[in-house]
């Protein structure tokens, strides 16, 4: 091996001293039939294919399914027929059984100059809604949360495949190397847990980091071993100090070995994000002004807001791609029966908080380059399940999109004049996944990795950018 | 000079070395990779389902270069070169009312566009072609070929070797003109077999013990000892748990607890120490419950091992059940491929394998063979998997006394019946009819005795006993499967009688498969034939990588197309020979293996030349390795004397199908065990964080080699977890136990239970010096206080734990 590879060797290991998850030598060409290439510093920020419009997501994922019917996507005849039979089949495969159309218990008006139609669910994100790119006719596959859980945040609703913020973090890498690239602040455990932040057989520096979970309070919610519960810093810095001495001596008779030179470095990366991390999760530099547009003053508001605000000082800080889940311990937004409680009470504690961080981050002039989704794994159905709920339905479903690249108060795609089936402009979940790739400026289909004998990809063989969204 | 470096673009290099043969000229690689990520997949799914093997409208295919060139009633397809002048050109672009294809769907512009750039790129269309040439679908794919045997090259330096197998490597290193290092000094070897073989440390008796007997079969004894001790099989078990993708729970959409999947654990393990042959620990695990047994515990251990193909992930809510069946068929079938024959299986469910000989026909002849088998209860959501009842004379015993206190119950209700019916006929009127339900007359003490006795019987009758159960599964009924046009249960095409795919069996070796039997023995005496190409070769591949790092093939759990050559073919071949040869005897391939001089090479390159082999392709070295996430938890414990060595049995704390996490997000996991890591359960979804964050393996899919990651959330595990803090101050409790010794008598245990060496004097003064320093920064003093000096131990056991030198193994 001639010189030139001593002298790039060296190179790489000093740049393995920036970023976060930098150390991942993911075992020195040992993985795939070496196909892949070496990556000494994983998260080193890297050149996206195409222009980008956005830098990063935060994804405000409403666990359970909230109803499109009773949101963002009015159905006058769904209101006329109510009781009587759906005038077309349902789908083959159902969740639950339900009967008769179901009208929505909430009124719907215009807002805005786009004159977006929102429930009355939302008084304050209806002050937002010529920021939101509105998608109606999204499309599923799988009517279970586990799968469609999986299915929203993999692409995949039976095998275990990368999060989307792992192929994000793998295609982007980060810009600030103190922190992780990719953060799910309280998420759910269950339907398919870590698999939706995991990054399956991408190198494990892609993998989210967990804030807390989803029955954790938000103001308990701590990235695990971030705090010493005995030592002091001083003691702490000394341990380090003796640590690396002893590593220096090993590594000299170890001869030039990058794996253990990694591992050094990986000590000191610690130790900075000990201090990092809890400046973000500290909420207490905020003024009063911008803790109340999140709603923290509300006990409704404040669990949600504070993650809401956590997120945008992610999002201030470089991190590329953030998860914020609303979920308590049951399946939130899962409105079998008692659709009117439930829904109402769910959207009384998300509203102000997100509209408090689209104006925000408008403020701060961060939604240029953020990208904020909004959504649940799928929509409910047009008719009754019980006497007063809705089921599961992947069949058609709302989510909006906000800032980085996509329209403003823009409307694409319908369902169906009652809601079931996503009807006019199809967007499936691929397709979406391809688009907010695509706004990062990564070709979703360029986006491969090597494994287990072929290019795996976030979208399969499937997903078309849906140019109409684009701004 | 392979690294390649990531500079800002994903580099995906593997197919440059794949060669494809089109008409005159060779492809490029470039040309491949799009044809086969933008064309092929475009012609299965939009053209071939009417112009393919099955049906061929207007007479016309599109599966091949020359079916399309010869096209079909209209004339060629295409003109290579000349998009615009080919028919399937102006037939995708609809502008032709008399030709639209597909008919009922335009292609997307984009895909219309690949078309174009492909035909004018010349049509490259890779197919299999000549002998020995990496090909698409290639059926001469050296992997298929039989296991050669050819006698080891002669060497220029004859006494290097200890093995005849060494010759390979050292011939190879001739070659290169790189001379093998020199070997490792006993420590780093008895620490290096130790852990390879046992996953713990040499104790620092056992290391005096090798290093003052200085017998010349030292090493050898060395090995017969650690391969007798229990903690072999919990070590080697767990490599094969690894590959068959072993958890305590299901994971995916409904995380409930395999409740019984410890006792497949436990049979491996149990394997793994008796060294059953590596054909019958197959067999066993594939068709058990087809297999004689002498006895109740023959019996359960064959029943048990069968959870093999059990263990899987399994979407238990899927609505549709008849695909939640076939995608647990599909998983069965891809674990076997994966884990036996390194093919990936599942790739055929849905099209012919992309890359490998591999036709959907062969894998629904497979799918065939888990159709006829028993591996659900039923599909209903939550779907509930079949468990086999495992006999023993305690159940059959627990068994009777049920069975006897249902008849005592039922004569009870009987009698009562008897006696209150005589009651009321007793009551009744001179001539008045016998009323048809007497029980109606009952008073209403008996009406509620009577209710009371048959509540009782029915809660008796639907509890029963508490018998034990393993995972597992049974014959079912017996059926060949259709094929699933693209994976889809509703439209299927030929039925496929069972059998093995053809690439892989002559004709006269292929099993039969008859119509009263699920085939899963005929399965695994196939797979267990010293015929079979690849099952020794990837099993003694799987062996080498455990204990050198790296398989010969790399690509452990792909030995297709796409996997990589092996380094020393004539090597894997004639270590596989010996496997077979020697009974499939996995202890004989240990000794095989661990005796030669190349296991027992140093890691560090020979000093003073450019090492011109990095990634130590060559074996010149041995390479370094981070302790696994298993090793690493049992050394932490071991060295502060707090390990559990007890074997087997649950560690479960929720019940059989109980759920981990519902819909609650409440976490029902309990990893303060004392026990070895093995006995950890392995949750699905949410494997124990010390586990994940060290590269544990997703436990979804067979794997046979674990990456090594570096990453800064390893680092505060290190530094801040409760159970590292807790095994530091174990391991300072131990060593300031002895009030005998002194201080520096202490650092010196402590270095040999870490690290099996003595420190230097040096470092016994900078050891010194930390423990003062720390004292002062704890309570301002020197640390000669009692709280401050157990704490400053701590902190220099924190520090020794966490370094390189206990955590890597040379």
């Amino acid at each position: 091996m001639g010189p030139f590879f001593e002298v790039s060797r060296r190179q790489l290991l000093k740049r393995s001293a920036v970023g976060f998850g930098s150390l991942a030598l993911s075992s020195m060409l040992a993985d795939e039939a070496a196909a892949n290439s070496v990556d000494i510093d994983p998260l080193a920020p890297k050149s996206p294919h195409l222009p980008a419009r956005a830098k990063r997501v935060i994804f405000l994922f409403m666990k359970g399914g909230p109803s499109h019917l009773d949101t963002f996507d009015p159905k006058p005849l769904l209101e006329r027929d109510d009781g009587k039979p759906l005038p077309f089949a349902k789908p083959r495969v159902q969740f639950a059984p339900t009967g008769n159309l179901l009208k929505s218990p909430w009124k719907f008006q215009q807002y805005g100059q786009s004159g977006a139609w929102v429930s009355d669910l939302f008084p304050h994100l209806s002050g937002c809604v010529d920021d939101l790119c509105f998608v109606h006719s999204m499309h599923g596959t799988n009517p279970a949360h586990g799968g469609a859980v999986l299915k929203i945040h993999t692409g995949s609703d039976s095998f275990v495949r990368p999060s989307i913020g792992s192929w994000v973090s793998y295609g982007l890498g980060t810009d600030n190397g103190n922190l992780p690239a990719f953060v799910t602040i309280c998420p759910t455990l269950a339907h398919g847990g870590i698999n939706n932040w995991g990054s399956a057989f991408l190198p494990a520096a892609y993998q989210g980091t967990p804030i807390g979970n989803a029955s954790v309070p938000s103001d308990q919610a701590h990235v695990r071993y971030i705090h010493n519960p005995t030592s002091s810093r001083a003691v702490q810095r000394l341990e380090l100090e003796r640590l690396k001495a002893m590593n220096r001596e090993h590594q000299a008779s170890s001869g030039p070995e990058p794996s253990l030179e990694a591992r050094i470095n990986s000590f000191e990366l610690a130790f900075r994000m000990q201090t990092a991390m809890p400046q973000v999760e500290d909420l207490s530099d905020e003024s009063l002004a911008t803790q109340q547009l999140y709603g923290l003053d509300d006990p409704i508001n404040a669990n949600f807001g504070r993650m809401c605000l956590m997120a945008r000082r992610f999002a201030e800080r470089g991190v590329r791609f953030i998860q914020v889940t609303h979920s308590d311990s049951k399946v939130q937004w899962d409105q079998h029966s008692d659709l009117k409680n439930g829904h109402e009470k769910n959207a009384r504690e998300v509203d102000k908080p997100i509209a408090g961080l689209l104006k925000d981050l408008k403020s701060r002039g961060l939604l240029d380059d953020t990208l904020v989704w909004w959504g649940g794994e799928f929509g409910r159905t047009p008719t009754v399940e019980g006497s007063n709920g809705r089921d599961h339905n992947p069949e058609g479903f709302t989510m909006w999109l906000a800032g980085g690249g996509v329209k403003p108060g823009f409307h694409f795609g319908s369902t169906d004049d009652y809601g079931f089936y996503a009807a006019e402009n199809k967007v499936h979940i691929h397709d979406l996944h391809a688009t907010i790739l695509h706004l990062l400026g990564l070709d979703h289909e360029r986006l491969t990795y090597r494994h287990a004998g072929r290019d795996f990809r976030l979208t399969d063989v499937e997903g078309n950018v849906v140019h109409q969204l684009l701004s | 000079m392979r690294l390649i470096v990531w500079i800002g673009m994903i580099f995906v290099a593997g197919l440059a070395s794949t060669k494809a043969c089109h008409a005159e000229s060779e492809s490029t690689p470039e040309q491949v990779r799009f044809f086969e990520t933008s064309i092929r997949p475009l012609l299965v799914d939009k053209c071939q389902k009417c112009h393919g093997a099955e049906k061929q409208w207007g007479m016309l295919r599109l599966d091949s270069r020359d079916a399309i060139l010869r096209g079909g009633e209209s004339g060629p397809a295409i003109i290579p070169g000349k998009s615009e002048e080919s028919r399937l050109v102006q037939a995708i672009r609809h502008a032709d009312d008399s030709l639209k294809m597909p008919p009922k769907e335009k292609l997307t512009e984009s895909q219309i566009a690949d078309v174009i750039r492909w035909i004018g790129m010349g049509a490259p269309f890779p197919a299999a072609t000549e002998n020995g040439k990496r090909a698409f679908r290639n059926p001469n794919h050296w992997a298929f070929q039989p296991v050669r045997s050819s006698p080891p090259p002669k060497t220029k330096d004859s006494r290097w070797s200890s093995v005849r197998w060494d010759q390979f490597v050292l011939k190879k290193l001739e070659v290169a003109e790189i001379p093998p290092t020199k070997s490792a000094d006993p420590r780093k070897l008895i620490r290096r077999v130790t852990y390879d073989l046992t996953g713990l440390p040499p104790t620092p008796s056992e290391v005096a013990e090798f290093i003052d007997g200085a017998r010349p079969d030292a090493f050898a004894r060395l090995i017969d000892r650690l391969l007798a001790s229990p903690a072999y099989g919990e070590r080697w078990g767990r490599h094969w748990l690894d590959v068959a993708r072993y958890a305590d729970s299901n994971g995916l959409d409904e995380n409930v607890a395999h409740g019984n999947a410890w006792r497949y654990r436990d049979y491996v393990v149990a394997a793994f120490n008796e060294d059953r042959p590596y054909t019958d620990f197959l067999t066993e695990q594939l068709a058990g419950d087809l297999l004689p047994a002498d006895n109740d515990d023959q019996r359960c251990r064959l029943l048990t091992a069968t959870g093999f193909l059990s263990l899987g992930p399994k979407v238990l809510a899927e609505v549709d059940e008849t695909k939640m069946e076939m995608d647990i068929i599909d998983e069965q079938v891809d674990t076997v491929g994966r884990a036996v024959l390194g093919l990936t299986l599942g790739c055929a469910r849905c099209h012919d394998h992309k890359f490998d000989p591999i036709e959907t026909a062969d894998y629904y002849g497979l799918a065939g063979i888990f159709k006829s088998t028993k591996t659900m209860e039923h599909f209903k959501k939550v779907a509930r998997w079949h468990e086999n009842f495992l006999p023993s004379n305690m159940a059959r015993a627990q068994q009777a006394v049920h069975e006897s206190q249902v008849v005592q119950q039922k004569a009870a209700i009987q009698a009562l019946v008897e006696r209150a019916d005589a009651g009321v006929k007793s009551t009744l009127q001179a001539g008045e009819a016998v009323p048809e339900k007497l029980e109606d007359r009952y008073s209403d003490e008996t009406k509620s005795q009577l209710k009371t006795l048959r509540d009782e019987l029915a809660e008796l009758e639907k509890t029963g006993p508490d018998l034990p159960t393993a995972m597992g599964v049974s014959e079912g009924t017996v059926v060949d499967v259709a094929i699933h046009i693209r994976g889809n249960p509703l439209k299927l095409g030929n039925v496929v009688p069972r059998r093995v795919p053809n690439v892989l069996t002559r004709q006269e070796l292929a099993p039969v498969f008859e119509a009263t039997r699920s085939g899963r023995l005929e399965l695994a005496r196939w797979l267990t034939d010293p015929e079979n190409p690849l099952t020794s070769r990837v099993f003694v591949n799987r062996v080498w990588r455990w204990h050198f790092g790296k398989g010969l093939v790399r690509s452990v759990d792909n030995f297709g197309l796409q996997s990589e050559n092996p380094s020393h073919p004539e090597l894997l071949d004639s270590l596989a020979r010996h496997f077979v040869d020697s009974g499939w005897s996995l202890k004989r391939l240990h000794r095989h293996l661990l005796e030669s001089s190349t296991y027992r090479l140093d890691s560090q390159a020979t000093s003073g030349r450019p090492d011109r082999d990095h990634e130590n392709r060559l074996l010149g070295r041995f390479e370094i390795r981070r302790l696994e996430a298993e090793e690493v938890r049992d050394a932490m414990i071991a060295v502060g004397d707090g390990l559990d060595r007890r074997l087997g049995n649950s560690l479960l704390t929720v019940k059989n199908r109980a759920y981990f996490f519902d819909h609650t997000s409440k976490d029902l996991t309990d990893y303060s065990s004392q026990r070895r890591s093995i006995y950890l359960p392995v949750v699905r979804n949410n494997v124990y964080d010390v586990f994940q964050l060290l590269d544990f393996p997703d436990a979804a899919v067979p794997s046979g080699d674990r990456p090594t990651t570096t990453i800064a959330p390893q680092a505060l595990l290190m530094m801040n977890s409760e159970f590292v803090m807790k095994c530091s101050a174990e391991f300072a409790a131990t060593l300031l136990d002895k009030p005998s010794a002194n201080d520096e008598s202490r650092i010196q245990q402590a270095y040999l239970r870490a690290f099996g060496r003595e420190p230097t004097i040096g470092e016994v003064n900078e050891s010194l010096t930390f423990l003062k320093e720390i004292g002062r920064a704890r309570s301002g003093t020197d640390g000669t206080n009692e709280v401050s000096r157990e704490k400053s131990w701590q902190s220099l056991c924190h520090v020794i734990v966490s370094s390189n030198e206990f955590i890597y193994v040379k």
